[in-house]
C-alpha cells in the first residue's frame, strides 16, 4: 500500500505541487475579477489528482487551502473538502474517467457530490449552516421552508457544486491534453491522461464548449433564482 | 516583486525566541479550545485575556491591529450579518425584512459565531507575524517531517507573488491588445481562455526544469541533512506546549459531558 503511494511522489510530483497549488489561487483570482458564477479554484488539485494520482491530489488540496488561509482566512476551516476533491478526482482519473469529455463530466460530478457532503458537517458545525459564501442564501431560503439544518444544507451543496466541479474537471482535462506527451510522459501516471479515441484537438474544443454551456446554464438558474 | 509571501516581522520580543512548534501549538491550542469549550463567552474571553496580551507582548501591535482592519473584521462582520439575518432560531423579533428576521437568539448566535472566526483568524495572524516560516519548516524537518513537506510549503510561498505578478502582466496585455474582461456575460467567458492558458502552460512547462534542478542537488537523497541554522528548544518551551494540550482536553472533554 505504503509502496504504491510513494511511486505517486516522484521529484515531478513533488515540483508539480506547489505549482498546482499557485494554479488553484491565480486563477481563482482571475475568476473573481471576471465576475463569473464560479470558483474555478481547484483546477490545480484536480490536475494533479490526474497525473500523479489520488494521495498527491488530496495532499495539493489540503495544502492548497492551508496556504489560501494566509490572505483568505475564511478558506482554511475547508481543507478537508478540497483534500477529498483531489482524492476523488485522482480515483476517478485512474479508472479511466479522464479519457474522453463526455467521462470527464461524470468525474466533475462525482467530485462535486463529494465536495457536497464532505463541507456539509464543517458548514453546519462551524457556521451552523450559514457561511460567508453567497450560495448561503439558497440555505437560508430552504431553512425558513422548515427544512432542517442539515438537508437544508446538503440539498444547496448539491444544487451549486456540480456546475463548479464540471467546469473545474473540464478545464483541468483541457489543460492535461494541452500539454506536450513529453512532459506529461514524466508524471507517474500518464496514462490516466490519454484520449481514448479520436484526436485530442477534437477532444479539447468539445470540452471548451461544454466549460461554456454548464457555466452558462449556472448564470441562468442563479437569475432565476434571484429574480 | 520576487519577494517570499510571509507575514514574519523581525522584533526583540519575548515570543520571538520561542521554539516554532510551540508557537502554532499556541495557536492550534486557542482555536480548539474557542471551537469545542461549552461555555458561551469563551471565545470572547479568549479574545481580549490571551490574544490581545501576547499581541503586545510580541510587539507586533501595529501590523497585528492593520491586518485585523483589513482582514479579520471584514470577514467577522460579514458573517455576523448572514448568520443574524438567516439563522432561523428564536422567537423574539427584533427586526423583520421579507423573509428575514433578526431574533434575539439569532444575534447572540451571530455574535458568538463571528468571535469565535476572529479568534481563529487572530491566533493564525499572530503565529504568522512571530514566526519565520524557513524557522518553522527547519524545526519541523528536524522533528521528523519529509524535508519534501518543507519543500511544497516553503517554494509555494515563492512561487505565489511570481505567479500572481505574472497574472497580472498576462491580464495587462490581453487587455492592451483590446481583449474585453468586462461587458457581457459571454465576452468575460471567453475571455478565460486568453488569460489563463498563457499563466498554465507557462508554469506547468517550468516544472520539468526545476525537477531537474533539484534533484541534482540530491533531493531525492535518504540521507541526513545538516541545517545551517540552530533552533533553541527550551524546557519552557515543552511546559508550554503540554499545559496547552491539557486546556484542549479539558475542554473537549467538558463539551462531551455537557452536552
Amino acid at each position: 500500500m505504503f509502496e504504491k503511494i510513494k511511486k505517486d511522489f516522484t521529484t515531478m510530483t513533488w515540483v508539480l505541487i506547489p505549482v498546482a497549488i499557485a494554479i488553484n489561487i491565480a486563477i481563482g483570482q482571475i475568476v473573481v475579477l471576471l465576475k463569473l458564477p464560479v470558483f474555478l479554484d481547484s483546477i490545480g488539485t484536480v490536475l494533479v489528482g490526474i497525473v500523479a494520482g489520488p494521495w498527491a491530489g488530496a495532499l495539493t488540496g489540503a495544502l492548497s487551502n492551508t496556504i489560501w488561509g494566509l490572505f483568505n482566512p475564511d478558506s482554511l476551516p475547508w481543507w478537508p473538502v478540497a483534500f477529498f476533491i483531489g482524492l476523488v478526482a485522482g480515483l476517478c482519473a485512474n479508472a479511466g474517467l479522464f479519457k474522453n469529455w463526455w467521462k470527464v463530466i461524470l468525474s466533475g460530478f462525482l467530485i462535486a457530490l463529494t465536495a457536497a457532503i464532505v463541507s456539509t458537517p464543517i458548514s453546519v458545525y462551524l457556521y451552523g449552516g450559514i457561511t460567508a459564501s453567497g450560495s448561503s442564501f439558497i440555505t437560508a431560503y430552504l431553512l425558513q421552508t422548515g427544512q432542517g439544518v442539515l438537508s437544508a444544507v446538503l440539498s444547496t451543496g448539491f444544487l451549486v457544486e456540480p456546475v463548479d466541479k464540471i467546469t473545474t474537471a473540464m478545464l483541468a482535462f483541457v489543460i492535461v491534453q494541452g500539454l506536450s506527451k513529453r512532459l506529461v510522459a514524466r508524471f507517474p501516471r500518464p496514462e490516466n491522461a490519454e484520449v481514448e479515441s479520436g484526436n485530442n484537438t477534437t477532444q479539447i474544443i468539445i470540452a471548451l464548449v461544454v466549460v461554456v454551456v454548464v457555466v452558462a446554464l449556472g448564470f441562468v438558474v442563479r437569475n432565476m433564482l434571484a429574480g | 516583486m520576487h519577494e517570499r509571501l510571509s507575514f514574519f516581522v523581525k522584533r526583540d520580543s519575548a515570543l520571538h525566541p520561542l521554539n516554532p512548534l510551540t508557537k502554532i501549538v499556541l495557536a492550534l491550542g486557542i482555536i480548539l479550545v474557542s471551537i469545542f469549550s461549552p461555555w458561551y463567552w469563551t471565545s470572547h474571553v479568549l479574545l481580549l485575556v490571551v490574544i490581545v496580551p501576547l499581541v503586545f507582548i510580541g510587539k507586533v501591535a501595529t501590523e497585528y491591529f492593520t491586518s485585523a482592519l483589513r482582514l479579520i473584521l471584514p470577514a467577522a462582520g460579514f458573517i455576523f450579518f448572514m448568520q443574524a439575518f438567516f439563522q432561523p432560531i428564536g422567537q423574539t423579533v427584533i427586526f423583520n425584512f421579507w423573509f428575514l428576521d433578526i431574533t434575539q437568539e439569532s444575534l447572540l448566535f451571530a455574535f458568538r459565531i463571528a468571535t469565535r472566526i476572529t479568534v481563529m483568524i487572530s491566533a493564525f495572524t499572530l503565529f504568522l507575524l512571530t514566526t519565520h516560516p524557513s524557522e518553522l519548516m527547519s524545526d519541523l524537518t528536524r522533528r521528523g517531517l519529509p524535508p519534501q513537506f518543507a519543500y511544497v510549503i516553503i517554494s509555494t510561498l515563492q512561487i505565489l507573488p511570481q505567479m500572481q505578478a505574472k497574472a497580472q502582466t498576462i491580464i495587462a496585455a490581453q487587455r492592451s491588445r483590446g481583449l474585453d474582461t468586462e461587458s457581457t456575460f459571454f465576452k468575460r467567458i471567453g475571455s478565460v481562455v486568453p488569460l489563463v492558458s498563457p499563466l498554465v502552460f507557462g508554469s506547468l512547462v517550468e516544472v520539468e526544469e526545476r525537477a531537474i534542478a533539484i534533484e541534482a542537488r540530491g533531493f531525492t537523497s535518504k540521507k541526513a541533512k545538516t541545517s545551517l541554522y540552530e533552533i533553541s528548544d527550551r524546557s519552557s518551551d515543552k511546559f508550554i506546549r503540554w499545559g496547552l494540550v491539557i486546556f484542549v482536553i479539558i475542554s473537549i472533554v467538558l463539551k462531551l459531558w455537557l452536552s
